[in-house]
């Protein structure tokens, strides 16, 4: 059962945090959140299936997620999203990048999913898990990264959806 | 037919009447006749191009189906907002699924131990 009397959540312009109070130890939360086989249980919002979930859990290690969206709806089709672990302190805390995807995990702008608004290319996720005595509290923060911190990879995302535009732009 | 959103944008763009559109409605909302007096286009027209842009994303109308005044669809700072909105959405459900999952998983381990003793006791 969700936990009540959660720390109400609050966002700035450029980020979110979000905190939850899980009534589980904090080793199997982490679990939860680092072994592919616990996550595919509940990566995705409700109604979502995540049937892809590789970890490399290692400073340097990336992560290649699939959600897929409920059949009959909008979102009926795979998201992909990927990222680079930054720092993993466990069962403490995790910070890595998480931008959207190909399936072969490319970094893709999120107008790749008919995405519109000023999304980044790249962006900052922050985990912490503090034992509560058999409960844990978890916070999440997500933060859009400024252009100048991108990682290759997400800089290659982009130099794609070039290839891309000159691709329309040739088709026009 | 463009699928995918930058197509769409692109295509939106690739009109020269369209892209004058934009350029007026970067001086603040104006309204479907406003928008036509420059071009000398009928308004059914015009209503024809600011539905390709609206498709787009690239101009919002307001409510009053007759009157509405179209806008920029530029605002940053409500994009930023628009799309930690979905994020927040992302989060909170995968947390409400994840906290039901640590209960099940919980429940099953408890099961488990419960067996182990049955079965020790026997």
């Amino acid at each position: 059962m969700a936990e009540t009397g959660n720390a109400p959540t609050s966002s700035t312009q450029q980020e979110l945090v979000i905190e939850r109070i899980f009534d589980a130890p904090r080793e199997l939360v982490w679990k939860a959140w680092t072994e592919p086989e616990h996550t595919m249980r509940w990566w995705g919002p409700k109604g979502f299936t995540c049937p892809h979930c590789e970890i490399d859990l290692r400073v340097g290690g990336k992560y290649l997620n699939c959600m897929r969206g409920p059949a009959g709806t909008d979102f009926d089709k795979d998201f992909w999203s990927t990222g680079v672990y930054r720092e993993i302190v466990p069962p403490e805390k995790i910070v890595c990048t998480d931008s959207f995807a190909d399936e072969k995990g490319n970094v893709v702008p999120a107008s790749h999913y008919g995405m519109t608004g000023d999304v980044p290319l790249e962006m900052l996720v922050t985990v912490t898990f503090e034992d509560l005595g058999g409960k844990t509290r978890m916070t999440l923060r997500h933060e859009g990264l400024p252009a100048g911190e991108m990682s290759e990879g997400a800089q290659q995302g982009w130099s794609e959806s070039f290839d891309k535009l000159a691709e329309v732009l040739a088709k026009a | 037919m463009p699928t995918d959103r930058l197509s769409t944008t692109f295509a939106a763009l690739a009109d020269p009447t369209r892209r004058a559109i934009l350029a007026r409605l970067t001086s603040g909302e104006a309204f479907v006749t406003e928008l036509a007096e420059p071009f000398k286009m009928s308004l059914p027209a015009v209503s024809k191009h600011l539905k390709v842009l609206e498709r787009a994303g690239l101009i919002s109308r307001g409510r009053e189906a007759q009157w509405r005044p179209c806008r920029l669809k530029a605002d940053p700072l409500k994009d930023a907002d628009e799309w930690l909105e979905r994020y927040r959405r992302f989060w909170e459900e995968s947390f409400d699924r994840l906290d039901e999952y640590l209960g099940e998983i919980q429940e099953r381990q408890k099961k488990r131990k419960k067996e182990d003793k049955d079965g020790r006791d026997r």
